[in-house]
């Protein structure tokens, strides 16, 4: 702890929220803090780098589309930014299933870089500042407010961190390294020490990027092109339409001479040469890793992104690498279409510094300090979009404390957000970034995107977050859907000839008695469209509602087996653990198991059971505990 | 509730024998030995068996002379640190010894708690444990060859390998669904639904032993009918190899009912002699009767015996509109007399009823009975090489074909794959159920471990 200095930008002056990091999680941070009315502070290293995609330009994917909707839904700010600033858009996934369905764009880096400082300088009840935060202020055991580089002290009765990859970040191309945040800016070099003093266990992650090439150096002519949807579908629930122009991607592949100048220099990548010791992500392999574990594969592909309307600059999704910039030049000049191709920037990994989540509570406050809240990279999750809904969730549960309510923990149940959340408090990271699958979701079904607003609209509107007209609108929705799945169970047709007829131009089998259209729809090979053959009206259906209609109804029996699971699921969430239990003094539980539950204190049963090693065994001597408890 | 405190108890049955066994297990388990064994070395090494006198350290007198060993944890039955020791198997000493050990600290354990700890310390899994309560309270060679399979892991290994085949599966699906940018070579819808259906003929198999592993456990229970005086108790006693039922040529002795139980080939088979039905009694003997026909419906076969030395008589008739329907068979018995009965109107009146002929007197025939009473419950040529004993087994591979045989419908009618992973899920974790080990295992790892994936 030190002494509280006065300074001359913060003199006298008390925040309620201090967000350090203007990042993907800290922007969310910021404007929820500011927008739930609470006076807040928002400190980054470079004023114009808000809300840089330091990797790949696109927002979205499978089960990130989703954690976007969810944030769009809650009141957040991702979904509206990239609805203005997306130059392609695709939903991935059409033929797998309605939950898995999933939105994907293409971002202007510079754009969406652009709109969202626009939107950060004008938020009422938000003070922007550059500065580099070395240190916490901490009270008896509260913060109180951070010290930066320059000796400057912001008071803050809440302090959000979010600082990315910028921890002790280390750069490294092939044998060489240097300190830096993300190439260009600088590292955060002090704060490490000041959480680690504070208590707080850090570890050290890896991940990294590709090197951007010159469009004008790329033969387009001898590659495939990948345009987007003729109709982009928008991320924001409250977007009407994407009127702006749409551009392609391209398509390459690596090839067995890439191959062998990846095989002949591999003892040049730090990741081999062991100066990189920390696990990179399985799952956002360097094109090192890809062509050592998977050798027998001839060829990866290879997403040319273009990062802008404006600049050359282009993304070679999918030859991450940190090979020596010598070798990153010969192996792009073996990728077909890329053999004159000019490196504008390398690829390189990046490590840094992150903090093992489990010694977080679910409102994603630090358990060891109160008032600290941790989002995004700094928790060990990777990707834009798992950084934003941790963001937005930090502020939200730091308005809620300040308010003197409850913390909004969003249930495995209830959001991708909650799936994210509890994954890292319960289980960490387990020495690798975090990113979410949909498989990392045990109600799959009920998580979709297109019902992210029916989910979660109330509850962003309950706490001051969602506008009351995004209110009104899921409201209206769902009236409408309410309205046509009871027209469907209504509306019958008769097996006369003229039906037959149309049923047999729709490629369906004939009906023998009087059918109600609802009964017709379970038909896999029938759409909700499909239906205006017997009944005009559903053409005028908005088709955010038609698709919840069809969706409920086609398979009605699947969601409702999912729920089933889900009560047996909460019967378990619902056994509270008292949080001063001693885990200690429970004869019957393996001392492993006595310290895995004591480090991360879980809420309830079920959360307990979640905890890799926890066996079944345990959770009955630990029920059987509680159980013994209440009856005194 | 399971506490590490130190339990003791006889591990081997009541009742005289040459030797008995008393078992300690707990953290005080070696603390309590050494308090009440006397041996001189100054320490016991683990798994090795030591040569002492059990002696009481209050009075100092000598118990018993006894063999015993020290089994330190991890690396014993119940994971505990555990003394077993060897006594005479004299209940006086059996009781000493006991005495000793709760004296000393231990607490007498509760039924099935050595089982219960190597459960809770992992020793076990889930269906291990279970199978040892079986084989404890088996009532056949054959049942307890059933539950030491199952002890033994043969359940577990099974279940577990049709478990892997799901998680397989599932990878397939969810690495569709998560990485569809990756050039991943996925099962075809062909392949898929083949694989299902092999998965769910197993989980058939195994299910539907269930019944099989009833009847070898629990018995089957085989009410001995007809008409007063035919040799229905004289047929209990052959079966039995024992006089069991007071036999007289008096018609109506029987006037109770007798109940033992037979082993053929690994059937339990529950025998109720009863009173012999006739119309025209009274008194005690009709109270018989009444119990006759209760036990009758209470059965789930029968042995009808006719006396095959007479004619059909009235008497026969009347029971055999009471057997109508029923699994069984027809015995005729007196096969040493002259047989004089008619046959085809037995078969006529219960055509789905076995005939067999025996002579309770000489034996003959007995061993055909036998057979044919047994293949009347139990097919033999299908005898299943896993068998389910325990309904909650039972009930769980219920669920899993269920929800297989749904994922099969969805592979069939083209349904996406979100849609068949939802009950390719219910059928794993159904199948997790069984061994108690609901690993969150994650899917994503194999998916990373088997495909290349990511840009």
């Amino acid at each position: 702890m030190f002494h509280v200095k006065q300074s001359d930008r913060g003199a006298g002056r008390v925040y309620d929220v201090i967000v350090v990091g203007a990042g993907h999680a800290g922007i969310e941070a910021a404007l929820a803090a500011a927008r739930m009315g609470f006076d807040t502070l928002m400190l980054t290293l470079n004023l114009d780098h808000i809300g840089q995609m330091s990797c790949n330009p696109a927002i979205g994917g499978i089960g990130k589309g989703h954690l976007v909707k969810e944030i769009d839904a809650l009141g957040g700010e991702m979904a509206r930014a990239i609805d203005q600033t997306g130059i392609q858009f695709r939903v991935l996934n059409t033929k797998k299933g309605p939950a898995v369905r999933a939105s994907r764009a293409q971002a202007d880096k510079a754009l969406y870089r652009q709109r969202m400082k626009r939107v950060v300088e004008r938020c009422e009840n938000l003070t922007l500042k550059q500065a580099s935060v070395e240190g916490l202020a901490c009270r008896g055991g509260e913060v109180v407010g951070v010290e930066t580089e320059m000796g400057e002290v912001f008071e803050g009765k809440k302090t959000i961190l979010t600082t990315g990859t910028f921890l002790q970040g280390l750069i490294h191309v092939g044998d060489r390294n240097y300190s830096a945040g993300r190439a260009g800016d600088f590292a955060a070099q002090g704060l490490s020490k000041s959480l680690s003093e504070l208590g707080l266990r850090l570890g050290r992650l890896k991940t990294g990027t590709c090197p951007r090439l010159h469009a004008d150096s790329i033969d387009y002519s001898k590659l495939d092109v990948q345009y987007g949807d003729e109709h982009p579908v928008p991320f924001s629930f409250g977007t009407e339409r994407i009127e702006q122009k749409q551009i392609p991607c391209h398509i390459t592949y690596t090839n067995p001479t890439t191959h062998d100048v990846i095989r002949g220099a591999i003892h040049r990548s730090p990741m081999y040469s062991g100066v990189i010791q920390s696990r990179g992500p399985r799952y956002c392999p360097s094109i090192e890793d890809k062509v050592v574990r998977f050798a027998e594969k001839q060829r990866h592909q290879i997403f040319l992104e273009p990062e802008g309307y404006e600049t050359v600059e282009v993304y070679p999704n999918g030859i991450s690498t940190s090979l020596p910039l010598d070798i990153q030049v010969e192996m792009v000049h073996s990728i077909q279409g890329l053999e004159n191709a000019e490196i504008m920037r390398p690829g390189y990994a990046i490590e840094y510094d992150y903090v093992e989540p489990t010694q977080l509570k679910p409102s994603l406050e630090t358990k060891a300090i109160g008032g600290l809240y941790l989002a995004g990279q700094i928790n060990g999750t990777t990707g834009y979009e798992e950084a934003a809904g941790q963001g937005l969730m930090a502020a939200i549960n730091a308005c809620l404390s300040l308010r003197g309510e409850d913390p909004l923990i969003l249930s495995r149940d209830q959001a991708y957000i909650g799936v994210l959340i509890d994954d890292l408090v319960t289980k960490g990271t387990d020495g690798e970034p975090y990113r979410m699958f949909t498989s990392r979701a045990e109600y799959r079904l009920l998580l979709r995107e297109d019902n992210a607003d029916l989910r979660l609209s109330e509850v962003g509107f309950r706490i001051g977050l969602a506008t009351p007209a995004a209110h009104d609108r899921t409201v209206r929705k769902q009236q409408q859907i309410a309205e046509w799945t009871r027209k469907l169970e209504t509306i019958r047709v008769n097996p006369s000839p003229t039906v037959q007829a149309q049923l047999e131009a729709l490629r369906t089998a004939p009906i023998r008695n009087i059918t109600p259209l609802a009964q017709l729809l379970r038909r896999p090979e029938l759409t909700f469209v499909d239906l205006q053959a017997f009944c005009p009206d559903v053409t005028e259906v908005p088709s955010d509602v038609a698709q919840q209609v069809e969706v409920s109804i086609k398979y009605s029996g699947y969601v409702d087996r999912q729920t089933q699971g889900l009560k047996r699921f909460q019967k378990m969430e619902n056994v509270a653990l008292p949080e001063d239990l001693d885990y200690g003094t429970i004869d019957g539980l393996s001392g492993e198991i006595k310290e895995k539950l004591t480090r991360v204190r879980p809420r309830s049963l079920g959360q307990a059971y979640r905890i890799s090693g926890v066996t079944p065994a345990a959770i009955s001597v630990l029920s059987l505990y509680l159980y013994n408890l209440k009856a005194g | 509730m399971y506490r590490a405190d130190t339990i003791a108890a006889v591990a081997t049955p009541p009742g005289e024998g040459g030797v008995a066994m008393v078992r300690l297990s707990g953290p005080d388990a070696k603390r309590i030995g050494r308090e009440i064994l006397v041996r001189k070395d100054a320490d016991w090494e683990s798994h090795r068996l030591y040569h002492g006198r059990v002696r009481d350290p209050g009075s100092g007198a000598v118990v018993d002379e006894v063999m015993f060993a020290f089994l330190r944890e991890p690396r014993s039955y119940t994971g505990e640190d555990t003394v077993e020791i060897h006594c005479h198997g004299g209940p006086y000493v059996v009781r000493q010894v006991l005495g000793l050990a709760l004296a000393r600290g231990g607490r007498h354990a509760e039924p099935g708690e050595f089982t219960k700890r190597a459960y809770l310390n992992g020793r076990v899994d889930l269906a291990q444990a279970e199978a040892v309560l079986d084989l404890i309270r088996s009532r056949t060679d054959k049942a307890a060859g059933i539950a030491l399979g199952q002890m033994e892991g043969g359940l577990s290994q099974e279940v577990q390998d049709l478990r892997e085949q799901l998680v397989d599966t599932l990878v397939q699906v969810e690495a569709a669904i998560d990485f569809p940018e990756e050039e991943i070579e996925l099962l075809q819808r062909d392949a898929l639904g083949a694989k299902v259906a092999e998965v769910v003929e197993r989980v058939s198999t195994l299910a539907d032993s269930y019944e099989w592993g009833r009847l070898i456990r629990e018995g089957v229970r085989v009410c001995i009918v007809g008409r007063p005086n035919v040799g229905k108790s004289s047929l209990l006693n052959a079966l039995l190899g024992v006089d069991r039922a007071i036999v007289t040529s008096t018609p109506g002795t029987t006037r109770d009912f007798i109940e033992e139980t037979v082993n053929l080939k690994g059937l339990p088979v529950v025998l109720w002699d009863t009173a012999g039905i006739r119309d025209e009694t009274e008194g005690v003997e009709q109270i018989g009767i009444d119990v006759t026909l209760k036990r009758l419906a209470e059965s789930q076969g029968c042995m009808l015996v006719l006396d095959g030395s007479a004619p059909l008589a009235t008497g026969d008739m009347d029971v055999m509109e009471r057997v109508r329907g029923m699994a069984g068979l027809v015995v005729f018995n007196k096969s040493d007399l002259e047989q004089r009965i008619d046959r085809s109107t037995v078969s006529g009146r219960l055509p789905d009823l076995r005939q067999v002929g025996v002579s309770a007197l000489t034996g003959e025939g007995l061993d055909a009975l036998k057979g044919s009473l047994r293949d009347c419950f139990l097919d033999s040529a299908e005898e299943p090489e896993i068998v389910v004993t325990n309904v909650r087994h039972k009930a769980a591979l219920d669920r899993a074909r269920a929800a297989l045989v749904e994922v099969h419908r969805a592979i069939e009618q083209g349904l996406p794959p979100d849609i068949v992973a939802v009950d390719l899920q219910e059928a794993r974790d159904s199948l997790e159920e069984i061994i108690g080990t609901v690993t969150n295992e994650d899917i994503l790892d194999r998916i990373f471990s088997q495909f290349c994936i990511g840009k």
